[in-house]
């Protein structure tokens, strides 16, 4: 059995979790890491992907994860998200509607300014994270 | 003395406006209430995103990012939260009064969120950098991050060379602050003694670029929490203020009319009597 660490999830919405973890899995700006007890300080700038938390009793939670940064200071991992969002509470329609909008909106490119078009990409990336996160 | 009619008149309208801040002051404690627990909520995001930010740039003095440097002052930018709708005691008037006394002198533009805050800036003539905002209260989290973007470009490409963000602090419902917060460049709070070791990935300047954008709109968002339940609170009390006003002013003119009832009926009395004498005699 795997150590258990302290693992603390914030975004501006609130607390997502505050509590005991064996292992976190997320996708920074630089690819995915593993973070597990007994971690050196380590910091680092999270992307957009799926994040898995492996929970003390074995079981694993996904959620999608985008934005903000991961950080281990004494033992303790904290994750300061600009949205995270637990696998459950995806709404995969409204996801899936989302990324149909979005790349509707990419076919007519060469109408839209650049700022539309990253907008779009934007809105593209982030429902296809959530759709990834709901329907594995 | 007024007539009987004037005061019933005076009476009717002083009630139907303590109707309007009663229900005001109803609407605001439910609006207060909602505001102060997205300030909890918010709390620990933005506490420890800027203790992380501190311990980044006290453990590297080796990496210098184009937020940290200072550089001449030839611009400021003041990001301001103010309310959307008046009748809030001094909440907009104060925020004003203290932008007025900071940017005395110097050159500056703004970037108004709140429609009292465009209102302002705009029919003073001062340099608005963007109206996307006008609303303050259908701000979201998407839009602080976009507000983050658009300052920390501009930041870069040295349009400004100061960030500040005012806001209302929420003291108590009492009493609510207006005060200014600088965010770029970003200033960490000096930590005495040892210095935590840190690893960075993929680098601590790169690391640390990419979550200064991230810190802007926590802290944006943070001071429109703040700002959002002081503008409640201070409606709230102006409300409550203006409805016991209201019901004292009642007081005093239920009894104006009943003192002029009882004369009328007094002088009625002393007509009838009177003419009942003059026929006898």
């Amino acid at each position: 059995m795997a150590t258990p660490f302290h693992l603390q999830i914030v975004t501006p919405d609130g607390s997502e979790f505050d509590g005991q973890a064996v292992r976190i899995i997320v996708r920074t700006i630089a690819g995915d890491v593993c973070v597990m007890a007994r971690h050196t300080n380590y910091c680092t700038a999270l992307g957009m992907g799926e994040a898995k938390v492996t929970m003390e009793d074995g079981s694993v939670r996904t959620a999608a994860c985008m934005g903000g940064m991961l950080n281990v200071m004494d033992g303790k991992v904290r994750v300061i998200a600009t949205t995270w969002e637990w696998k459950d509470q995806i709404d995969f329609a409204r996801a899936q509607k989302a990324k149909e909008a979005a790349e509707k909106r990419l076919a007519e490119k060469n109408k839209l300014s650049d700022k539309e078009i990253a907008l779009a990409e934007a809105k593209l990336k982030r429902a296809l994270v959530r759709s990834n996160v709901a329907s594995r | 003395m007024a007539s009987m009619k004037d005061i019933k008149l005076r009476i009717k309208s002083v009630q139907s406006t303590m109707q309007i801040t009663r229900a005001m002051k109803l609407v605001a404690s439910s609006r207060l209430r909602r505001a102060q627990q997205r300030v909890t909520e918010s709390r620990p995001y933005h506490e420890t995103l800027s203790a992380t930010l501190s311990d980044i740039a006290n453990s590297n003095s080796d990496f210098t990012s184009m937020y940290m440097q200072k550089r001449e002052i030839k611009k400021k930018l003041y990001i301001v939260f103010a309310g959307d709708r008046g009748l809030a005691g001094g909440y907009n008037s104060n925020m004003f009064r203290m932008i007025e006394a900071e940017t005395k002198g110097e050159s500056c533009c703004f970037l108004p969120v709140g429609k009292k805050a465009l209102e302002y800036f705009t029919k003073r003539g001062r340099e608005v950098v963007t109206d996307a905002f006008p609303l303050v209260g259908e701000i979201s989290v998407s839009d602080c991050f976009e507000m983050a973007r658009i300052v920390c470009k501009g930041y870069v490409n040295g349009d400004y060379d100061e960030i500040h963000v005012a806001g209302t602090v929420f003291k108590s419902v009492m009493s609510q602050i207006p005060v200014t917060t600088q965010l770029l460049p970003f200033t960490p709070k000096q930590v005495e003694g040892h210095r935590e070791v840190i690893l960075y990935e993929p680098g601590s300047a790169e690391t640390f670029n990419a979550i200064i954008p991230e810190y802007i709109a926590g802290m944006i968002y943070s001071v429109m929490c703040e700002s959002s339940a002081s503008e409640q609170g201070a409606r709230r009390m102006a409300m409550e203020n203006a409805t016991n006003n209201a019901s004292d002013m009642l007081d005093t003119l239920s009894l104006h009319y009943n003192r002029a009832r009882q004369a009328a009926i007094t002088q009625e009395i002393t007509e009838i009597v009177s003419g009942a004498a003059g026929s006898e005699g």
